[in-house]
Order: structure tokens, then sequence, then C-alpha cells
């Protein structure tokens, strides 16, 4: 019966240090230096978690990254993260680990019936049961699967920790630290090469590491020395190279969770880096993969591989007996080591011939062969008690585990990750890297060839290849290899499919509960490619992605289609290597950090004196005050008032601004405005629209002329940035004989909306020395004046239809400005208007805003074409001319007036004509709505179905997602001085 | 991906923005007829490999760029 | 009196012994752009030496010049600067010192500091004194400038000043800052 045991010496684990921890509430005991799987070997738990679909019992079938099995729920609270193999997580004290998909326990699980059920649980079970006519019964079926069959649950608690994002540059990057890892590192250090070595594993090594050889172990600890000895190395352990992505940029994971279970304030727990290499090898070593047979799922069924590394480097042994078998030499080490450590080894051997120096060192160290022998069967039901053989030899051997080798995977995942595919070899019966990419050097197991003295000896020469493709050629000399270092042979046989014997369930992919049957009923049934098969079966999903499974489920659909394994294909291998937690993708993108704010210079003065903000944008916006009330609605109708009747001010600094000026400044301005602007006098602004090369609005905005060949431009908050990049782009590309600069002043300049009646008397108030008469500031004028030496900008423009003035000012002294502004013009009443306010005065006026500028409208729909130049050229004259766009039944602009006094508007609403059944997309929406003071009800802009041309018709808003219907009339968008008198004034 | 700025050198690709085509040429400001500006404006080869892009170096000097991509591999040419 | 008003004005400050994080104020920021080697002429006896190519920087005269674009350069220099003026005749000159928050970083973490949002190598041999770069921090346009081993001056937009502020004070907290941090 499977039992395993700590041996007294031996192991890489230090003894002197104890970690206590707690497996399903259980206290276990371990050592510093084991991994949780290693501890729970030691303490002969082996049965730690039922399988996916079955509730098979499982244990522990690999010691490393491709564990299937051995998945947990590691840690408390927000703290818990589920899916965790444990052959990955280092053993800290205080560790709390739980089983998963088991109830009660895994030894007495209450879902094991699903093994009775099996059949409901084979290929396509999803899509044979719940698609077509029973389709209905998912409803009520999905609660009951869904808490029968899975992986362990994640928390909604928010994970305390911090997880952090870095760029990191090197010439070369080695991945894996095995011999070949080893070897490159050093020899590509010599070079003079800043080189970055990356090893998941918690210490340097690879496959030494699984070993008991003092002489590999003295290479390994020297060539360590002497890397550490190079200020141009890093090496990195904990680290996970998870992706290769376009640029030779590569994603690592770097995992400090192991040093203290309780972060510093302000350590990351993981840590992804954007690491961009000049060039990389690739020393990820290969995976052993496991034989198909029935019951190899059985706790104590475990990789040949496994036993080792669990017995050199953890001191944790099957008890008495072990029954080993393969199709290649390798296993032997494993079959030595144990008998080295005292158990009893038998090994059954696929192959008929073996090489005779390894039958002589079996027989010299007791072994039991079975030559021509393969395994049908293990018995037991939550061990492993003894296993059936078959073939030359079908005896029945006693035995507390059994270690099977079905040959090697090379770790091919990330040298495909660009794309490459992997390519079969025959002759080693493995996929290996197809070419590699320029810079992609490779070497050892990866690359197909296993042993210690090739590995080392290419391992070196890829060191030095990639250091030369990096541009570092300095002469490097070639790492020597440890005393004696040879390669083995391999001879593998390819085996892939259970004997004829073996009558249970055989599994392929044990983390998916897929076995050698469902890939058969998936090729009866059609599914042949391997890409349908994964998604018919589930194959090769889930946390381990097939790392052991995949080949093998290749293997037997060729051998179904009668292929070659060459002509089946394989499945794309896609990032991430291993599973890694979601916060270290989001890294410190979260919360407040999630992106940037950008604040006008007033920011401060806002958050002083009582607004509530809006994002709008990225920008952080004065929303509304609270002298006006503590809601917007309340609070924007009374700012409205202000402006109307008396005298406000609002930070307008978010306006887009950009300085233009050269010698053909006013030319290039003329082109990009569809209205003139080479003709505008000095001192004068002018309100202007520019289109896309497609005829369709782009912005508008005032643009000033300072002097003959300096332009003071101004863009709507929104479409800054874009108008900026589009008048560079033309000047840059298109328009290269133009001397004109633009430069982006939105970050220099403040500005200040004074808007009112009393306006004029504000500003004569707060600038008594200035001139500001209606003479020498009219409508659309321009005035620089100078206040304690600095200089301020006041422009006659006006947003929401009052005599109003826009003063600009450089940024740091905009508070101080917009506070002396205040005090000089407090006798007026003057006080701030905040976002909402100035947006609803602007819908009064019939101000188009964003919301009408949403890069679908014209000109003409805007009510705006007559604006254009007829002569002159401009952007995007040509194709604002298009036939569709110049239809009589476009969408264009028209006011509404609420017709139902107790009721609203709302933005978005869908428009329809009276008496139209209220179905599909309307006749238009609304776009912008408000409170009109003036009027005293709700109106709106709206976009309407030939606009208009149905002034006065009266038609329904339509707001589905609140039931809402309403009565409103199409009025013209102007619902305020038609004749501008008061912009006059 | 990296994208070679003609004036700062290789820069990671989050610093700049995407232009569009350049194999087109824009007609000159105030001539071309409809036609021509559509065909500007709307038609595309879309070619699966070798392509020349504008680019803009946004968050760096703010110079636009004609760039070599392959549209199929991500693999940079030259930048002018 | 109308005063000046720091974007930083209300930031936390942050405090650590071993990197130093702060405002520097009191500089004025001057960009002049031009067209071609005639404009260069033109500028080169009020400035100096002017560098040879974007990403180089030349103190020279009490002022630091940086080639920005090709036909476009800052001059750095103290607050009450009159080179504006002087060069106003021949070139495009326009003032920007209200329009960047120049932001010092001082102390042996800085470059892995920078490195956690800069897509620079920051390594000493790669990125050093003397040497600047436009690039993106927190999404928004930086400029940095090494002017010592481990010092730097991060040029940040000043509408964005106090969000970039709050980025480096978070990403330095492992460096031994007092303040709290937020999620």
């Amino acid at each position: 019966m499977t039992a395993f045991r700590r041996l007294a010496t031996g192991g890489r684990i230090d003894r002197t240090r104890r970690h206590a921890f707690h497996f399903d509430g259980e206290l276990c005991k371990g050592f510093a230096g084991d991994t949780l799987a290693s501890a729970l070997l030691a303490e002969n738990i082996t049965l730690v978690g039922r399988s996916f679909k079955y509730h098979r019992p499982r244990g522990f079938v690999s010691a490393g990254v491709e564990e299937p099995n051995g998945l947990f729920t590691i840690g408390e609270e927000g703290r818990t993260e589920p899916n965790i193999s444990g052959t990955t997580i280092e053993l800290s004290d205080g560790l709390k680990a739980r089983s998963q998909n088991a109830w009660p326990s895994p030894a007495f699980d209450m879902m094991a019936v699903n093994s009775l059920a099996a059949p409901l649980f084979q290929s396509g079970f999803y899509y044979k049961t719940f698609m077509g006519p029973t389709k209905g019964s998912w409803m009520f079926y999905e609660p009951f699967i869904r808490k029968a069959a899975g992986l362990g649950a994640g928390t909604y608690m928010a994970d305390p920790d911090r997880y952090e994002t870095r760029y990191a540059f090197c010439d070369v990057l080695v991945i894996g630290s095995g011999p070949a890892g080893l070897a490159a590192t050093l020899a590509a250090a010599r070079t003079g090469a800043r080189v970055a070595l990356t090893e998941q594993d918690s210490e340097l090594g690879g496959s030494l590491l699984s070993e008991n050889s003092e002489v590999n172990e003295l290479w390994r600890t020297e060539v360590i020395a002497e890397l550490e000895s190079f200020p141009n190395v890093e090496l990195k352990s904990r680290t996970t190279a998870q992706g290769i992505y376009d640029g030779n940029l590569v994603a690592l994971l770097e995992r400090r969770d192991h040093l203290r279970p309780q972060p510093r304030k302000g350590e990351a727990r993981q840590i992804l880096v954007q690491l961009r290499a000049r060039s990389i090898v690739f020393a990820t070593g290969a995976l052993e993969r496991p034989l198909v047979f029935s019951n190899n799922d059985r706790p104590g069924v475990m990789l040949a591989s496994a036993l080792r590394t669990y017995l050199n480097r953890y001191a944790v042994a099957p008890e008495q007996r072990t029954l080993i078998v393969t199709n290649n030499d390798t296993a032997y080490g494993a079959a030595f080591d144990l008998a080295a450590a005292g158990v009893a080894v038998s090994v059954a051997d696929h192959r008929s011939t073996i090489a005779p120096a390894l039958l002589n060192r079996a027989a010299s160290a007791g072994l039991a062969i079975f030559p021509g022998t393969g395994i049908a069967d293990v018995e037991g039901s939550k061990g492993v008690v003894r296993g059936r053989l078959s073939g030359a030899h079908a005896a029945v051997v006693e035995c507390d585990a059994v270690g099977m080798s079905g040959g090697w995977s090379p770790a091919v995942h990330l040298t495909s990750h660009g794309g490459i595919k992997p390519r079969y070899d025959e002759t080693i019966a493995a996929i290996v890297p197809g070419d590699l990419a320029a810079g992609h050097f490779g070497a050892g197991a990866v690359m197909g060839t296993f042993g210690l003295a090739s590995a080392i000896s290419l391992g070196s020469a890829a060191g030095i290849n990639a250091a030369a493709f990096a541009g570092l050629t300095r002469k490097s000399k070639p790492v020597a290899p440890p005393a004696g270092a040879e390669d083995h042979s391999y001879s593998i046989l390819p085996v892939w499919t259970a004997p004829r014997e073996s009558k249970g369930k055989a599994f392929v992919d044990f983390q998916n509960d897929v076995t050698a049957r469902d890939i058969r009923v998936a090729h009866e049934e059609g599914y042949h490619s391997v890409e349908h098969l994964k998604r018919y079966t589930t194959l090769g999903m889930g946390t381990d992605q097939g790392k052991t499974s995949n080949i093998n489920a290749l293997a037997i659909m060729a051998g179904l289609r009668d292929v070659p394994l060459a002509d089946a294909g394989t499945t794309t291998f896609r990032p991430p290597y291993t599973g890694m937690a979601m916060g270290a993708i989001a890294g410190r993108t979260i919360g407040h950090h999630f992106r940037p704010h950008r604040r006008s210079p007033l920011h401060d003065w806002h958050q002083a004196n009582g607004a509530t903000f809006l994002e709008a944008g990225l920008w952080m916006r004065a929303w509304y005050y609270d002298w006006a009330g503590d809601t917007p609605e309340a609070a924007y109708v009374k700012e409205m008032e202000l402006v109307r009747k008396g005298v406000g001010i609002s930070d307008v600094s978010t306006l887009g601004k950009i300085d233009v000026r050269g010698p053909d400044a006013a030319e290039f301005l003329n082109r990009v405005y569809v209205n003139g602007f080479a003709k505008l006098p000095v001192g004068k602004a002018r309100y202007g629209v520019m289109l896309n090369d497609d005829g369709v609005v782009l912005d508008d905005g005032t643009t000033t002329r300072l002097t003959d060949d300096h332009f003071y431009m101004t863009t709507t908050t929104a479409q800054a940035g874009e108008v900026m990049s589009w008048l560079e782009y033309l000047l840059q590309t298109q328009w290269t004989d133009l001397k004109v600069h633009v430069t982006s002043l939105t970050d220099e300049w403040g500005g200040m909306a004074v808007s009112g009646p009393k306006s004029r008397e504000a500003l004569q108030l707060a600038f008594p020395g200035s001139n500001l008469s209606n003479e020498n500031l009219p409508y659309m004028g321009c005035l620089d004046i100078r206040q304690d030496g600095v200089r301020i900008r006041l422009l006659r423009l006006s947003f929401s239809g009052e005599l109003a003035y826009e003063v600009h000012v450089a940024a740091d002294f905009t508070a101080s400005l917009w506070e002396h502004i205040l005090e000089a013009a407090a006798p007026l009443g003057i006080k701030p208007y905040g976002l909402e306010a100035l947006a609803s005065l602007r819908i009064e006026k019939g101000h188009v805003a964003g919301l009408e500028l949403d890069h679908r409208n014209t000109l003409d729909d805007l009510g705006l074409g007559k604006m254009a130049g007829k002569e002159k050229a401009y952007v995007g004259k040509e194709l604002r001319f298009r036939e569709k766009l110049q239809a009589p039944d476009r969408w264009s602009l028209v006011g509404l007036e609420l017709l139902e006094p107790d009721r609203k508007l709302r933005g978005g609403a869908i428009l329809f004509a009276a008496g139209e059944p209220i179905k599909g997309h309307g006749r238009g929406y609304i776009t912008s709505v408000t409170w009109s003071t003036e009027l005293g009800k709700f109106i709106a802009l709206a976009l309407y179905q030939g606009g208009l041309k149905h002034e006065g018709e009266e038609i329904i808003c339509a707001f589905p997602l609140k039931d809402e219907q309403v009565r409103a009339r199409i009025v013209s968008p102007h619902f305020i001085d038609r004749e501008g008198a008061r912009l006059h004034a | 991906m990296r994208i070679p700025c003609p004036h700062c050198g290789e820069r990671d690709v989050s610093e700049f923005r995407y232009g569009g085509d350049a194999t087109k040429k824009r007609p000159a400001h105030g001539t071309g007829d409809l036609k021509a500006w559509h065909d500007f404006y709307f038609l595309f080869d879309n070619p699966k490999g070798p392509h020349l892009e504008y680019w803009q170096h946004v968050l760096g000097c703010r110079q636009w760029f004609r760039l070599e991509r392959n549209t199929a591999t991500n693999e940079i040419g030259e930048a002018s | 009196m109308l005063e000046r008003h720091s974007a930083l004005a209300r930031a936390t400050p942050y405090r650590s012994s071993i990197l130093r994080m702060g405002e520097a104020r009191e500089f004025s920021l001057v960009q002049v752009a031009g067209f071609g080697k005639a404009f260069e002429k033109a500028i080169t006896p009020f400035l100096g030496k002017l560098p040879a190519k974007v990403g180089n920087a030349l103190d020279q005269h009490g002022r630091t010049l940086m080639r920005t674009e090709p036909n476009q350069f800052w001059i750095v220099g103290p607050e009450n600067d009159d080179i504006a003026a002087k060069l106003h005749t021949h070139a495009a000159v326009t003032p920007l010192s209200h329009s960047r928050t120049r932001i010092v970083i001082e102390g042996a973490p800085a470059r892995n500091l920078l490195a956690k949002g800069i897509p620079l190598d920051m390594h000493e041999t790669a990125f050093k004194p003397g040497v600047f770069a436009m690039t993106g921090l927190h999404h928004t346009p930086v400029l940095l400038h090494c002017v010592g081993e481990n010092r730097f001056e991060l040029y940040a937009m000043r509408t964005f000043a106090l969000s970039v502020w709050e980025w480096l004070t978070d990403a330095a907290l492992e460096y031994g800052s007092q303040i709290a941090t937020s999620l």
C-alpha cells in the first residue's frame, strides 16, 4: 500500500529549521527547503485531492510545475489563492493549505458518486446534454454541476498584498538554470554582456538538484559562485518566464512571497517584469510524461523523475517497494538512487533489448528487471497496492509506489510563443522547437539533446552566440563540464497507448479527467483536429495546460487517424507558462492609481471652496459648488441664474490651448478651419470649425490673432490631444513646406470664464487700470494686460450667450488671479459656477459641444454649413459633399421643448414621430438636456431625421430603460437671445 | 514591440500612436476631386506582411514618421 | 499681489533616509524653435554650443539646453532668466515655465524606482548624467533628465503633476516613506 517516509539523512532540506503548517486543519511539520508536496509526502499524506469530474482520489504525480493533480487552496481570507500546485509552493512556517473539490475530505468524498455516473461525463458531455432540444435543462442543472465538478474557489475579499510591474533590459536573457542554462550564463557573462538568468525554482541548478552526485554538485556551486562575482550578471531565482512577445519582450513573474508571509509596507509580493532582451537562450529543460494505463491516476503512481527528486532533493522515499515502468533509459536513474536508499526496486521496461551496461549495473544494485514488459493496471483504491504487468512478464508486483516514464517532452512552450510551430522529432519521440527566431538560441533538453556533457557544451556555445548577437564579441572560453560528465543513452521506444489488458480508466489528462477512451469517442464523433479534440474533451486546459498530457493525446489521436504523429499537429502554446495572480498583471494599476487624473491649476481652490468634482475624461472638473446647493440638480439651476442675472466665474482651464506661430501660420489655419482665418485682424478672435479628411466635424473652438504670425488657438477639452496630433501630422508629413510651429499651451495657461450681464463691471473692478469698454474690447476682441507684472489675456468670448470674457493667465498665477477677481467683484455678488451650469447655459444658447461633435456629424447636420468658405479650400471640403452626407433626411440638430410640465427629458432618449410605434432606432436621439431657467421648462438639443424641416411638430421621446415616453416639440436650437444682443452689450 | 524613433532612438511601443497607412498619397491641399479623396481616405490594401505606416512619437519628441512594419509578424524595419 | 501656486502645493511630502524626492521650483523654461541651420546659427551667440541631437543636454552659462525636437530646444534657466526677450526676434519663443512641474529624485534606489514606470533602460551604463529622454510615466508625457549618477530631474505636465507625484510616492513606499498609502 502506498506509503512514504522521510529519510534521516540526505536531501537539500535544512533539518535545523522546522516549519509547522496546516493541511485541511491538521498540524503538519516539515523543513525549510521542502515544498508543500514533499512535506506532505514526508508526513505520508499521499491522497491530497479529488479529481475534476469523477472525484477520484488523487496524489502528486510530479515534483514540479507540470503537476496536474496536487492542487491546493493556499492562505486565508483576502490572501486565499485556489489551484496552486503543492509541488511549486515552498513550505513556510504557518502555511495553510486546503484540499480542493472534495467534501468533507479527500479520503471520504461524497461526490465520489460521480464516478458511478461516469458515462455522463465523457467527451462532449455539455454539448450533448445541454444543446439542442434539452437546452433549457441547463438552467436547472447548472448549480449542481458547478458544485460537483471543478477546482478550487477564489475569494471575493480584497487581496491585501501589493503587486508591482517593472521594466528591465539586458543583452542576454537565459531562461532556466540547469546545466545548459548555467553554462550559457557563464559563457555570456565572460563576454561582458549584461546577462540575466531566470529560474522559476527557489534554487539554481535545474535537473542537478534532483541528482545525487557530489561531483556535479561541486560544479554547480562553483559556477554559481563565479556568476555571483560578475557585476554584469543578474541571477533571478523564483522568477518564471511566462511569455515571449514581439521584439523580445519577455514577461517575467518575480515571486517574493516566500520571503515574508506578511510583507513590509510597500513591499510587493509579486512583480511582473517586462524585460527586453537583445537575445535569449532557452534552457527550459524537458518534462517527463506519464504512461497511459488503467488506474494510472491512483495516488502513488508518479513520474519516475519525481520519485528521484523527492528522494534526492527532499529525502522522501517510498516506504519499501517501488515499481518503475519505463520505455527509456532515464528512469534507471531513479531506480538506482532508490535502490541505494534501501528501497526494493523492480523495473518493467517496455523495451525487449536493454543496454548491457545498464543491465549489469541493475544486477549489481539488486534490481529486478522485466524486459519487454509494460504495466496494464494498478490495484488499490486510495493508493497503490500492486502493479499488474503485461507483455513478456505478466507478473503482479507488490509496491508502495509506481514510477513511470513515457519519455521526455522538451519544454518548448516559450520557444513557440512567437508563433513558431514546434515539430515532431522521431528519433526521440518528442516535440522539439521549430526553427528558432533570430536572436533566439537553445541548449540542453529543450532542444532534444539529453545528457550533461552536451548540455554544458551546447549551453556554453549558445551563451557565446547569444552575446555575439547582442553585439558582445569579446572572446569567452567555453565552460568546462564536471569531471567525468558524459551523455547517458536515452534509447526511447515510443509507447503511447494502454496495453490491451488495461480495462479501467486510463487517464491521459489527469487534471481534466480525460481518458484514452474520451479521445477515442472524440475521434469517432469526428473531432480529429487537435484543436477540436482539445475543446471537445477539455484536454490540455486548466492550470497545467496539458504539460503532461498533450503529446500522449496527440499520439493517441494520430494512431486513431492512422497518420504519422508529425502530421497530427499541435495545439498553440500561449502565455502564461504557469498560473499567476491576477494582481501581478494589474500591478499598481488599481484603485486610486488606475489612471492618472488631470487637474486644473484651480483644483486646490475648488477643493477648499465647496466644489463637488466630476471626472470628465481624465480631468477632475468642478461640477457644482455647495453655495448653490447640495445636489447637482439643485445647484446648477442657481448657478445658471447667477450667470443670466448677475455675474459668475467658471474654470475653463481644461480647454485645449495651442500656440501657432510662424510666417505661414495664417495660411495654415485658413486650411484647417472651414471658415477663413487668413484675414483675421490682429487682436481679434474667431470661432472656427475643423473637419477630418472625411468631411465630418473634428472640433471647434476660437482662435485669436496675437500678431501677424502668431495665433492662440483653443480647442474643446475632449479633443485637445487629437487636434494637436492632427495639426502636427499635417505640418510634419503633408505640408512640410509651411513654416509653422505648434506647441500645446494647455498646461502653461489657466483660464476662467467671467460671464453674465455684470461681467464687464466685475472685470473693471478687478483691473481698474485697463479700459474694458465695448469700444476697446468689443465682442470677439482680445486684450493683453498686465497686473503686478503678470501678463493676462482677456478674450471677449461667450459660451453662455451672455456678455462674457475669458481670462487667461500662466498656470501658477491662475488661482491667485481667480481669488483677486472674486474679491474685487464681490460687491456685484460674483460666485463660482461649475461644469453642469456651464454646459447647461450653452444648451440654452444652442452651442454644440462634445455630445454633438461625436465624429459622426457634418457641418450641415449641426446647422453650421453656412460657415464654410465657398471659394477657399479647407480640409475635408471634398468628402463633405459626398452624396450620403448631403441627404436631406440626415439626422440633424434641433431644439426640443418638453410639453409635459411635471416630467423630464433625458439624454439618450430615442425620438419618434407622434403616433409612430415605439420600436427600433427611431428618428433620432437627444444629445444634451437641461432645465432652462429662462423658459422655466426642460429643453434639449437633439439630432432628428430631417432636422428643422419639422420645426413645430410634436414628437415622442422614448426612454426604454425607464419605460418612459414623454411629448416634446421641435423648436430652434437657439432658445435665447437669437439676435445676439447680449453678446454685444 | 520596439519602435526606432528617427530622433530619439529605439523606444517602447507605448510611447507611440499609430497613424495609418503611409503608402497612400494624400492629394495636395486644394486639389483632387471627390473620387481622389474617396480613394485616398477609404480604400486600403490591408496587406498581410510588410507595410509602411505612419507613427507619431507622441509621448516623446512628438514627431511623425514612416515606419516599415510587418503586419503578420510585427517585425520592424526602417523608420524615416 | 498675484502669487504663484504650485501644482504640488498640497501634495503629501515624501520622506525617506535613502531617497529624496521633492519639487524643485524656481526655474524658467523657454522653448525656442525655428527652421533649419540659419535658426541655429542665429541663436548660438546667445546660448553657446547647441546639443547636437535629440536626447542630449548641455549645461552652459548657467542654463541647461536640451534639443527636444530636430528644430526645437528647451532652455532651462534661473527663474528670472531674460533669455526669452533676447531670442524673440531670432526664433519662435514660447515660455513654458508654468507648463511643467519639476521633481527631483535622488538616492540609491532612484533608478529602481523609475524603472517601475518608465519603459527605458535605467541601468547606469545606459542612462548616464547629461542624457535626457522624453517618455511616458503613468500614461503621461514626461521629460526625464539624468543630472547625476543617482540624481534625476523629472519634468511632468503641470496638470498631471499631482497624479505623477502620487504615483512616485506610492512606488517609493518600499524605500521607507512615512506617508500612508491608499489602494
